[in-house]
């Protein structure tokens, strides 16, 4: 079976086709600069050059029809006929309280998707436009949707309930949701697989740590906290999120210097963070660069940066009462050496010996980053939210077929 | 059919902010000056309001290159041929405003909305001009442009439903702000009350009763106004309360629309408020109170 996995943004929209007989990729690409005369499509044939193509795509539907027309295209296309599209699964941020897993896309599924706007606004309508898309393209090919949020609706109410009025949560359902969930559960099979344990059987914890960055505590299998909340902007400090701050720092700021909401809004998710405080960048490659040619304020950064999520290990291996395992994905936490390390060193007393020559290393698979003798293990895993996407579809769709 | 490209006539003080707004919601804009130095002026201005934005954390650095990437500059009229909408903002003056719909009304296809950013003026006037009077009609923006989002949709008498619908859709939908209906009358509704306001708070500086210093702090402390009613002034332009005052005093014909004595005198002497650095309290180049 052939599936195809969409990640629709508001003016972008990212595509992946697998063959999930192997779990390969056939070819990937994306469309950018949705609702303008001059969109680029990106296409990325496995073993063909890759093809770039300049017109105008006005709205999600002629952009899946030109994903169609390039995937099935008699030069650079990977299928020769759409049809060998058995199943489309779709990147949905936030489920809300309803969905904790994947599902097939039906009309109350595409309600409640709705219902979640306000939660999401910025990335739900996107979303919704890229399942209409397909529908309207490939009509009679089924589709599912893996959540974002799903993975950590296992959170007890301890770790998922704010401490504020309650009505607010019974009317606006504010509490916390956490994100990345697709990829803190796909790197903790991978880990678990790689350990060659079951996974209920491991305390880890997962730090995905790239533009945005999350810790998840994972016990028996389930998600039991992770650090984001309501929004993407709680938890750990990012590239340009301020993560957590005292709240009373909201009005207090708005109030002295004159701000809007919007403004406020912006000021901590755009202008925080590593960004706010090397006053270089909000790229952790830059900003270790400048550290060591000795710039101060990036290496104060850096040092606040590390210190957040040892924190946020060191919480979670108390709510755990232990930890077995500590996992890093994602684009820092796969690639940045001088990050793991400071991390690590300064957790010793948990029971991580880290091994300098290992965590040097650089490989594309999942690997142990600690000595042998080390009573924690540390993992490398690379993540792949598109492989669960795709292996979750194909697997919903294959059900539906059997029943 | 997609309003993706917007032109607009003038780029004064509501011009910039109008292309400005539609540039960060993504749309293109061509910005159309007689002079290259006025639309260089007219660009500046724009970046000054999006650095002062960027100040506040509202924006980075690189939207705002998207957004003044958004933007064309031009002197011709010719290049609205490319738009969907082309919206007027020039000086508050029927002649110069009906010779801009004449030019226009001739470069631009029958389907695109023609609007006038007209505060006071007829637009049954202004269509009268055009060969299609259907498709104008008028989008009353209220400065500063990015903050209040409230547009006067006004409808001329011969101005089609099909125009009105289109454009409240792009209004409410593309640009995300609360668009009324008004049905074409002097001064609107927004002009009509606030400018009476401004006239009725001179009378009271005028009578000795109250300093300008203190009409404005009662007002805008006592009934939650952004601004009281001379900052309020100083920010339209002095000229431009004294302008729409003049012509509902002429259209009306009704005492209460004479413009005070006060705001006269000044606009003679050329404090016009701050965007001369003085009117009725003082101003940085930036629009600044100091």
């Amino acid at each position: 079976m052939k599936v195809l996995v969409i990640n629709a943004g508001s003016s972008s929209l990212k595509y992946q086709l697998y063959d999930m007989r192997s779990e390969s990729v056939l070819a990937s690409g994306r469309v950018e600069r949705i609702g303008m005369d001059s969109s680029i499509v990106t296409h990325e044939p496995v073993d063909k050059p890759e093809v770039r193509n300049v017109s105008e795509i006005l709205d999600h539907v002629t952009a899946v029809k030109r994903v169609v027309e390039m995937l099935t295209h008699p030069e650079y296309g990977a299928i020769s006929h759409l049809n060998e599209i058995e199943a489309v699964g779709h990147r949905v941020v936030h489920g809300g309280e309803v969905f904790s897993s994947s599902v097939l896309v039906t009309q109350e599924v595409k309600l409640e998707i709705r219902r979640l706007f306000d939660l999401a606004p910025l990335h739900n309508p996107a979303h919704m436009m890229g399942i209409t898309a397909v529908e309207s393209n490939l009509p009679d090919v089924p589709q599912a949707v893996v959540f974002d949020t799903a993975f950590h609706q296992t959170m007890p109410n301890t770790s998922y309930l704010y401490p504020i009025p309650t009505v607010l949560y019974r009317r606006h359902k504010i509490r916390r949701y956490g994100f990345h969930g697709t990829s803190h559960s796909y790197v903790s099979e991978q880990a678990a697989e790689y350990m060659k344990k079951p996974l209920e059987s491991i305390k880890m914890i997962t730090c995905h740590i790239g533009n945005g960055a999350s810790c998840a505590a994972i016990l028996n299998g389930k998600s039991f906290d992770t650090s984001m909340g309501m929004t993407p902007l709680e938890g750990l400090m990012m590239g340009t999120r301020s993560g957590d701050i005292d709240p009373a720092i909201v009005p207090f700021v708005m109030n002295k210097e004159e701000l809007t909401l919007n403004e406020v809004n912006s000021m901590l998710n755009k202008h925080s963070g590593m960004l706010a405080i090397s006053g270089i960048s909000s790229d952790m490659r830059e900003v270790t660069e400048a550290m060591q040619d000795g710039d101060k304020n990036a290496k104060l950064a850096f040092d606040m940066y590390t210190y957040r999520v040892k924190k946020y290990i060191g919480s979670y291996a108390a709510a755990m009462n232990g930890v077995d395992t500590i996992v890093f994905t994602a684009g820092v936490g796969e690639n940045s050496v001088d990050l793991r390390k400071a991390i690590c060193e300064g957790i010793s007393f948990l029971g991580i010996e880290l091994d300098e020559e290992r965590n040097e290393e650089r490989r594309k698979d999942a690997r142990e980053i600690t000595t042998d003798s080390s009573r924690v293990k540390v993992l490398v895993v690379p993540t792949n939210e598109e492989l669960l996407i795709a292996r979750d579809t194909y697997n919903l769709v294959k059900q539906a077929k059997m029943s | 059919m997609y309003i993706k490209t917007v032109g607009v006539v003038g780029i004064g003080t509501m011009g910039q902010g109008i292309a400005e707004m539609l540039a960060s919601k993504g749309l293109d804009v061509i910005i159309i000056e007689h002079t290259d130095e006025r639309l260089a002026y007219g660009q500046q201005m724009i970046e000054v309001s999006l650095d002062k934005q960027i100040e506040k954390w509202a924006l980075t650095k690189s939207e705002k290159k998207l957004i003044m990437n958004r933007i064309e500059p031009a002197t011709s009229y010719e290049k609205l041929a490319a738009c969907e909408l082309v919206i007027e903002t020039i000086t508050e003056d029927l002649e110069q405003k009906k010779a801009v719909f004449e030019q226009i009304d001739n470069i631009c296809g029958p389907e695109v909305i023609l609007a006038s950013n007209t505060s006071t003026l007829s637009l049954t006037e202004l269509a009268s001009v055009t060969k299609h009077p259907d498709r104008v009609i008028g989008m009353h923006f209220i400065y500063p442009v990015f903050k209040i989002d409230l547009v006067e949709i006004v409808r001329g008498l011969k101005t089609s439903e099909d125009t009105f619908t289109r454009t409240k859709h792009f209004v409410e939908e593309i640009i995300n702000k609360k668009g009324v209906m008004v049905f074409e009358s002097p001064g609107f509704v927004t002009t009509r009350l606030i400018c009476l306001f401004i006239n009725e708070a001179l009378h009271v500086l005028e009578e000795g009763v109250a300093s300008a210093e203190d009409i404005d702090n009662a007002m805008r402390i006592g009934y939650s106004f952004q601004h009281g009613p001379f900052e309020m002034c100083d920010r339209f332009g002095l000229d431009s309360v004294l302008a729409a005052l003049d012509r509902m005093f002429r259209e009306y014909g009704e005492l209460k629309y004479r413009p005070s004595i006060v705001l006269k005198k000044m606009v003679r002497a050329g404090h016009l408020g701050a965007k001369t650095g003085v009117g009725f309290f003082k101003y940085d180049k930036d629009g600044d109170r100091i």
